[in-house]
Formats: structure tokens, C-alpha cells, sequence
């Protein structure tokens, strides 16, 4: 049963952005490799695939007493259905409606230990269209989350706006997350390589997707409702204290934190704890080993809306040896 | 002739099989109506159609016959073909020699589930939120519900249909008046569904590990944890009296005798197999009870003796299907690698 977990990637992004531009493209380019396609049932693939599933975004929430773990659970359904192929595929992608919240596909990942044993999550990309985004900010929260969720950004269509209106744009976008990767593009003109196979919900890779990750924070973008926020201590952790704050915190806060991760440096711990969340659900993990040259310092990571920095940085202090 | 667990052979010796391997991870499998044949749904597309008989020649692999892969099949209640269904959204009978002819096709949806109900000869195909019935040449959907139908089945006498969604469960009456649809609910996916062979009760499996079950007369309903994962199969013994589940190392029946399970905790028995059960079968008429394995381990149970045989050892591709034959002598078992298993039970 020691199958290798297909890759998941997850496509997101408003209306008209460019998803099925790009997904089209993928589909159709000669790039030697297989990929399976959950699209929902209001896009319009060019493409007649018999890789290509119709979905229906159907999302259920779990009966566990917690009102954000929703799941979708045609997502569920579909893989261990494409599992029964007897052709295997080198990655799935899931493109969702342009007004869905990327939460539920993602929690998905987290949920189902069908799921987690057949696939992973490998990073979620969102379409950004350069010419309509900041107008799309105030018709609603979902361009807005669209972006806070992201591990990689196109911002595509830059053709379409003059250098400073798209310097706007992007500075907009870093104001809301900071930690994705933008590639500005075109047409949906991308190198496949820089989309897929991310590994972006990898622990092991936390560090290596994020080369600038422990280097600085970014916490200038006060103003914002939806916002990142890092928190760095060079002292040592109490494992017990951050369970039960962090456990807390989640529980209470865990509707608004759309992502977190983080790595920290437990009192007397040889390794790297690791760990990264999408809203109340988390996985973690003993990392790489510190080495002797190596500065002993955690970080934390939070993605979302109405963050209280200073809340924050207080509980997690409380947290440290 | 009968099935003795206490048979010293059992322990010495793997019972006589066939097994092919096919390479197409198997979805489901069935014997035909007269119990003459086997057939195996697999992800190639095609549907293998074995002879009961291990000893009989067999023919080798078949034509696909659905686009993508073979999502489930049933005995066809009106002959002794089967019934098919798959990811193109089609649904095939096919004559005992293989031949297929559409009944419907429901265009990018799939058929995942299917149920036949011998007595009425009909057939019910779950294709996206409708469940439909095919019965005397003519075809009805009963739906849409809130989400895909994850699962449906037959009432005992064939007059109503159950189907699981979100939510809970949807019970149709299907004969000549139309009722309205009774709606049984329970926060959460139900994920598989069957009815009590005695009609009296519905039983699901749920996204949070546990099953629920509803008792029909009263609309009273019940529910039943501390499954380490999901129930996928659930599988009523011939007399009603227990209600076998996967999801756990040994067989684990419900006893739906006297006052139900409720607060009991259920009847353990058997020797602990490699990994949980993945499916489990009642016998079709005795007190046996089959259980694949998720690490491909096979055994054959007994409630009576509380004794459990090996039928095949752990090989680590995980069961997926099991079938008796309409006599309960011979025992078929489908898995994710696409091996086809026929064991005769007759020793």
C-alpha cells in the first residue's frame, strides 16, 4: 500500500482572472506528464479530456461541534474514484469557482485520512487579475482571502495596466500576504514548473520555500483587515505552554486565521519543530536538526483577518523559557 | 454439505482458489442470479466474467467496455448477465458471455453505486444528485438531493429506495403511487448506506468514523462510535439479528436482537487480522461472515463458534470487494492491485 501521494494543487482566483486560460494550457501543452483535472460545473474547458471531472463545489460541514471545519466532500468522492483508474496521474488539479473560499478544499487535505493517504496538498495558486483586482477588494471578501490563501500568485494580465497601476497592485497584494511567490505573467503564460510540485504544505520544505523566512518580519501593513503577521523570539519554547496556547487559540480565532506555520526552537529539543494550519486544523512535525552553528530562534506565521498583534506577540511570549 | 470452521483443515490449509492477476485496481464484484458466474469491475474500463467453478476454463482479459474505469456492478435481477456501471457516466446490462447494451447515460456524471432488487427486478444507479430506477424498460429519477448520492438501497419488499447524501438519508417510495420522500437526518456526510434485510432498520456510515442507524417504524435513530476511520461497508446478516462492520481488526457485528445495540457495546470475535477490515459480507444464508483486510488479508468468520480462518494472507494491497455466491459456497474478493480471487468454501 506504500503508494507514492499524488500531488494536489489547487487553483483559485475571481472570476475572469485567467484560471481556465491556464488550465487549458496545461492540458494542452506537450509537457509529457499526466494530470487528472477537477474543474467545477460552471467552468468551460476548451479542452475534451477524459482527465477533465465535473465537480459540483459541495461543501459539508464535519459534525464535530466545529463551525469552520467545512470540508468538500465531492473532493473526497472524486479522488478515491480517480484512484480506481487503472491509469495513475502525476498530479491532480482542482480549480475552484471564482467566488469560493479556498478553505474548505484545503481543509480537505487535513481531514480525510483517505485523502491524506492517496494524495498531498501541494500548494494552493491564485489568479490574480492585475486590471480588476483592487476593484474586486471591495465587492466582497473572497478576492481579498483568495490572496491571503495563496502559496503562489499569478498576477496575470499585466498588459493590461500601466507600470504604476500594477506596482500598485502587487503592493497590495504583498500588504495581504506577503509570503506568496508573484510571477507576473500574461495570458495565463507560465512555466509549469513554477506552479506545480511546489510542496508547499510539506513541513520538510517550509524552510526551503521560504528562503527569507527567518530572516525578517513584515508586520508594516497595519491598516490592512486581512493581513500577515510574524512573530520572532530567539529564546527557547515550552512545548506544553505553546500546545495549550496555541490549542486556544485556534479554538477561539481559528475562523479568522486562514494560514499559519511556524518553526520553532523547543527547550532542549535536538530538532526544528514545524508546523503550518489552515484555519483550526494543523499538522506538525520534528523537522531538520539544528546544527551547532546554527541561531536557536523560532518564527510564527499568521495569515488573516483582524489579527491583534499585540495579543499575539503577548501569548506567545508567555510561551518562551 | 455445510461450512465447518472446526474442520482441522482450515488451520493446516488455504482453502482451493483461483486467482488472476488482471492489473486494474478491482471497485466491486457479484455473482450472477443463477450463481453460474462472476464478474470483476475494474479501472481499465473493462468487466471480467469468470466462471464460478475454479476448475472451469476461463477466458482472458476482456474489451472495455466503459470509458475509464468500472465503478460497480450488480447481478442483473432479470437474467443472468450483470449489471454495470462507470466513470463515463454510463449504464451497461451485459449478457453472461460479455456482450454489453446501454440502458442510459447520464453525460459527465459518474455511476458509482449501484442496487438490484431480485423479486422486482429493478435497478437503482446513483449518478450525481439523482438516484434513478430502472424497472420494466422504464427509467425514473428520483432527486435531486442536497449533494451527490454517496450510497443507495432497496427496501426489503423493493417498494422504496434509500439514498445517503449530506445531511442523512432519503427514502423513496417507488411503486405506482407517489409519496412524498421521507427524510431521515443527521448532521455530517453519510458515506454508505444499507438496509436491514428484515427492512426495518437503515444503517450509514458517517465522515466522523461512526455509523447511524434508523429504526423505521418509529423514525427513532441511534448512533454507534469509537471507529478508528470511516465505516465505508456495512453489511446486515441474513436474519437481521447483527449488523456487520468495517474499520476494525476483528468482525464486528451490532445485535439488532431484543433491544438493539444502543449503550452495548458490540460482539467481537475472531483472530486479529493484519490492518483493519475493509469490507465485510454476511453470508447469504448461514451464520458465516467474510472480511477483507486493508492489507489484503482474507477471513472467513463464524458467530456461532466465535472462530475466525484465514482465506488468504496479508499481501499488502488492500481488499476492495467481496461477493458470495447465491448458495454461500463459493466467496469472490476483488483488490487495489486487480488480483481476482474465487475460493471454494466446499472442504
Amino acid at each position: 500500500m506504500a503508494q507514492a501521494q499524488v500531488p494536489v494543487t489547487v487553483l483559485t482566483g475571481y472570476l475572469g482572472a485567467g484560471k481556465t486560460t491556464l488550465l487549458n494550457r496545461i492540458l494542452s501543452e506537450q509537457h509529457g506528464k499526466k494530470y487528472a483535472v477537477i474543474v467545477n460545473e460552471f467552468g468551460e474547458l476548451g479542452v475534451d479530456n477524459d482527465l477533465v471531472v465535473n465537480a459540483d463545489e459541495e461543501v459539508f460541514e464535519m459534525n464535530n461541534g466545529c463551525i469552520c471545519c467545512t470540508v468538500r466532500g465531492d473532493l473526497i468522492r472524486i479522488i478515491e474514484g480517480l484512484m480506481k483508474r487503472k491509469d495513475k496521474f502525476d498530479g491532480i488539479l482542482v480549480e475552484t469557482t471564482g467566488l469560493a473560499d479556498p478553505g474548505p478544499v484545503a481543509q480537505t487535505f487535513f481531514t480525510d485520512d483517505d485523502v491524506k493517504a492517496r494524495t498531498r496538498l501541494d500548494a494552493i495558486v491564485t489568479v490574480v487579475d492585475a486590471k480588476h483586482f483592487l476593484g474586486q477588494l471591495g465587492q466582497g471578501s473572497e478576492a481579498e482571502e483568495q490572496v491571503a490563501f495563496a502559496d503562489v500568485i499569478l498576477l496575470n494580465k499585466t498588459d493590461l495596466v500601466s507600470p504604476e497601476e500594477l506596482a500598485k497592485v502587487e503592493g497590495k497584494i504583498t500588504a495581504i500576504n506577503p509570503y506568496a511567490r508573484i510571477h507576473k505573467t500574461q495570458k495565463s503564460q507560465i512555466e509549469l514548473a513554477a506552479i506545480l510540485d511546489k510542496g508547499a504544505f510539506d513541513l520538510n520544505r517550509i524552510l526551503e520555500f521560504e528562503p527569507d523566512f527567518l530572516e525578517h518580519g513584515h508586520d508594516h501593513n497595519h491598516e490592512e483587515e486581512v493581513k500577515s503577521l510574524s512573530i520572532t523570539s530567539d529564546r527557547s519554547v515550552d512545548p506544553e505552554k505553546f500546545q495549550k496556547w496555541m490549542g486556544a487559540l485556534l479554538q477561539l480565532r481559528g475562523a479568522d486565521i486562514f494560514r499559519s506555520k511556524g518553526i520553532l526552537a523547543i527547550d532542549g529539543a535536538p530538532r526544528r519543530y514545524v508546523y503550518q494550519g489552515v484555519h483550526m486544523m494543523m499538522d506538525s512535525d520534528w523537522g531538520s536538526p539544528w546544527n551547532a552553528n546554527d541561531k536557536r530562534a523560532s518564527k510564527l506565521v499568521f495569515i488573516g483577518r483582524n489579527l491583534d498583534g499585540d495579543n499575539l506577540k503577548r501569548g506567545f511570549e508567555d510561551c518562551l523559557k | 454439505m455445510k461450512i465447518d470452521l472446526s474442520n482441522p483443515a482450515w488451520r493446516q490449509t488455504l482453502p482451493p482458489a483461483r486467482s488472476i492477476a488482471a492489473d486494474a485496481p478491482v471497485a466491486a464484484t457479484a455473482f450472477s442470479r443463477d450463481g453460474t458466474s462472476v464478474a470483476f469491475a475494474l479501472g481499465d474500463g473493462s468487466v471480467r466474467i469468470l466462471p464460478a467453478d475454479i476448475a472451469a476454463p476461463a477466458a482472458g482479459a476482456a474489451d472495455p467496455v466503459h470509458g475509464g474505469a468500472v465503478l460497480a456492478v450488480v447481478a442483473d435481477p432479470a437474467g443472468d448477465g450483470f449489471v454495470s456501471g462507470g466513470d463515463d457516466g454510463r449504464l451497461l446490462r451485459l449478457a453472461a458471455d460479455g456482450t454489453a447494451t446501454e440502458f442510459f447515460h447520464q453525460k459527465g456524471k459518474w455511476i458509482d453505486h449501484l442496487a438490484a432488487h431480485k423479486a422486482t427486478g429493478a435497478i437503482a444507479a446513483s449518478a450525481g444528485k439523482s438516484a434513478f430506477v430502472v424497472k420494466d424498460g422504464e427509467v425514473r429519477e428520483f432527486g435531486p438531493h442536497q449533494s451527490t448520492v454517496a450510497d443507495l438501497d432497496f427496501s426489503k419488499d423493493g417498494g422504496r429506495l434509500a439514498c445517503a447524501h449530506y445531511g442523512g438519508v432519503t427514502v423513496w417510495s417507488i411503486g405506482q403511487v407517489t409519496l412524498p420522500p421521507r427524510r431521515f437526518a443527521w448532521r455530517g456526510s453519510h458515506v454508505a448506506l444499507r438496509w436491514s434485510t428484515d427492512g426495518k432498520f437503515i444503517a450509514t456510515g458517517t465522515q466522523e468514523n461512526d455509523i447511524h442507524v434508523w429504526r423505521m417504524a418509529q423514525a427513532t435513530d441511534m448512533r454507534m462510535q469509537g471507529y478508528p476511520a470511516k465505516v465505508k461497508s456495512l453489511s446486515w446478516t441474513a436474519d437481521a439479528r447483527f449488523l456487520y462492520t468495517s474499520s476494525q481488526p476483528v468482525f464486528t457485528a451490532w445485535s439488532f436482537s431484543g433491544k438493539g445495540p444502543e449503550g452495548k457495546p458490540p460482539l467481537q470475535f475472531g483472530e486479529e487480522g493484519a490492518g483493519l477490515l475493509s469490507v465485510v459480507a454476511a453470508h447469504p444464508t448461514a451464520e458465516f461472515v467474510a472480511g477483507g483486510y486493508d492489507s489484503g488479508e482474507l477471513q472467513l468468520g463464524d458467530i456461532k463458534t466465535k472462530r475466525s480462518v484465514a482465506l488468504k494472507m496479508a499481501d499488502g494491497s488492500a481488499i476492495t470487494c467481496l461477493a458470495w455466491s447465491p448458495d454461500g459456497f463459493r466467496l469472490a474478493a476483488g483488490n487495489e492491485r486487480g488480483d481476482l480471487l474465487v475460493v471454494d468454501l466446499r472442504r
